[in-house]
């Protein structure tokens, strides 16, 4: 049989699946869409024939063309949309923390332990701390929480500005995190940097604010929104860690595998570190400069932190009785 | 997946589920450059554009709220003006479309949420130090032009469907014959496409390829496309004991 033999004899076919293709593309009813899998599997029989009789390279062309728009109809998926969103709220995220416990704990470290460091030796000797906010750092500081500032002041005077600052913690925060993720695939290098100069610089700004302002300012300020925060930071880095680790040690897989499946772990923990920086942008937009008795913002501030201790630790475990 | 020893082509076979082989023609760095410069001028438009309007609004007051609205649009346009294209039907962004190019999944599907999430967001990375450094010499590492978001990602950026060429029907004068030789499979399918394109050719071109094949058709010169030709149609009419 010619090739042109073949083409007059199953063009019919093909043109029935061009047909269903161009339907299901504009979302019009055809009356063969039910026999899209059939047509597509003929086309790709259709498609080794030709490839094996080597026939005129345009019938091959547009089979393969055929082939890939059928199997690319096929494949399409509607995406869950909210249902989705909430499963991973729900279950995937706060269990794939638990899952990397080992990486949890290493990050936990890596953030906490220069925060420590900075907040505890800066009181003693400021030297290290200033050089790391900068001149500029120092003005913002104590110009938030200076030591002729009292907590019941309301911080920001202007009509709007609540807004424009969850906007700022928003682009900047939620921006550092991705970076931090990303950072993973520089074998884990960037992350580490990250995290650690993260921890180093909010710990010195801790650090400062004893030596130099009212600290109690600073903590009513910073109690509602830290704790969705500082988890933000820390999954973050593991989420930039489980990239770097796929990469330096795939483990039973190739390196390419590893990478593949490392990322889609990884993109779960960043997408919910991000969930949790924009709720810490919402709290400290919104919330934390209201004028308000620090007892109050202190209450409040010890509840977020429970719930979001009992959200990572508790959400989407399956109960043993099912 | 491919086998190191395989010829690096922008052809790169793709075996489906069904175990028919599809392939798909992977866009090289130098394409994917231009229709990314075409983002960055649509997107320094819409910065410059969005910069002016809030301006302008920020004239019947409230410059924060204005401002707060500058700061998530950027935000959102940064790391997300990838996606939210790549999500709709072309799976490309207007850079993309432009250029005949779009993004997909290794395995010929179209790009889903994550992987479009994981290589766009991963971008910075294949950016640096500058320039998407980083992502070129990714590209030029294997073979299908992936930079290292699309490593992760697992997506290629490959030719959008191109209009099909009208088949070039040109009556060629030469009885079929059958070759001296036995041919193998690749000889034949050379054979074939030679006939195929032959008519695009200048004669000079057609004798010179056809004078390399002299070991075979035995004559050189016009007398040697001939017999090409004749070999070629013989090929092309089916072998009689592969008869379906």
């Amino acid at each position: 049989m010619t090739s042109h033999q073949f083409e007059d004899e199953n063009n019919h076919r093909w043109q029935r699946l061009e047909e269903v293709i161009d339907a299901v593309e504009t979302k019009q009813p055809h009356e063969d869409i039910e026999r899209l899998p059939t047509l597509f599997r003929q086309i790709c029989h259709d498609l080794s024939i030709a490839q094996h009789r080597l026939y005129d390279s345009a019938i091959i062309d547009r089979l393969n063309r055929l082939a890939i728009a059928g199997y690319r109809t096929l494949e399409r998926r509607l995406s869950g949309g909210w249902e989705r969103l909430a499963h991973l709220i729900l279950r995937e995220f706060p269990q794939t923390v638990r899952q990397e416990k080992k990486l949890f704990w290493f990050n936990t470290l890596l953030f906490w332990a220069p925060f420590l460091f900075f907040a505890i030796w800066t009181p003693n000797d400021p030297e290290w701390a200033m050089r790391l906010l900068g001149p500029e750092g120092m003005v913002s500081m104590e110009s938030m929480y200076g030591s002729h500032t009292s907590p019941q002041d309301y911080m920001r005077e202007e009509f709007g500005s609540n807004f424009m600052m969850f906007a700022f913690y928003i682009y900047n925060n939620v921006g550092i995190d991705l970076r931090t993720f990303a950072g993973g695939l520089l074998a884990g290098i960037g992350t580490l940097f990250i995290v650690l100069f993260n921890g180093a610089h909010i710990g010195a700004a801790t650090g400062y604010v004893h030596h130099a302002c009212n600290p109690h300012t600073f903590y009513s300020f910073v109690a509602g929104h830290s704790a969705p925060e500082l988890m933000g930071v820390v999954i973050s880095g593991m989420a930039g860690m489980r990239l770097g680790l796929s990469l330096i040690h795939p483990g039973p897989h190739d390196r390419r595998t590893s990478l593949v499946l490392g990322g889609r772990r990884a993109l779960l923990l960043i997408l919910g570190a991000c969930i949790l920086t924009s709720i810490a942008a919402v709290i400290e937009g919104f919330w934390s400069a209201n004028p308000m008795a620090p007892w109050i913002k202190y209450t409040f501030g010890a509840i977020v932190w429970s719930l979001t201790i009992a959200y990572l630790g508790f959400c989407g475990r399956r109960s043993h009785a099912t | 997946m491919t086998s190191p020893n395989a010829l690096a082509d922008t052809l790169q076979t793709v075996e489906l589920a069904d175990g028919v082989e599809i392939q798909l023609r992977v866009a090289g760095p130098a394409i994917r450059s231009l229709a990314w410069t075409i983002d960055a001028c649509i997107a320094i438009a819409c910065y410059i554009a969005a910069a002016i309007v809030m301006g302008m609004l920020g004239v019947f007051g409230m410059e924060n709220v204005w401002e707060g609205v500058l700061l998530l649009f950027m935000f959102f346009f940064n790391w997300f003006y990838n996606v939210f294209f790549e999500m709709t039907r072309h799976g490309a962004t207007p850079g993309q479309r432009f250029m005949g190019i779009k993004v997909a999944s290794v395995n010929g599907g179209p790009v889903r949420l994550p992987q479009s999430l994981i290589r766009n967001l991963l971008r910075f990375i294949d950016f640096m130090p500058a320039f998407y450094l980083f992502g070129f010499l990714s590209t030029l590492c294997n073979q299908r032009f992936q930079r290292l978001g699309d490593l992760v990602a697992d997506t290629v950026v490959v030719y959008a469907d191109p209009k099909p060429a009208n088949p070039l029907r040109v009556q060629i004068n030469a009885t079929p014959q059958p070759s001296p030789h036995p041919l193998s499979r690749p000889e034949q399918a050379a054979i074939l496409q030679f006939i195929e394109r032959a008519p695009l050719w200048s004669d000079d071109r057609r004798i010179e390829l056809a004078n390399l094949l002299s070991p075979l058709t035995g004559a050189t010169g016009p007398e040697g496309l001939r017999r090409l030709c004749a070999i070629g149609l013989y090929l092309r009419q089916g072998h009689p004991s592969k008869k379906s």
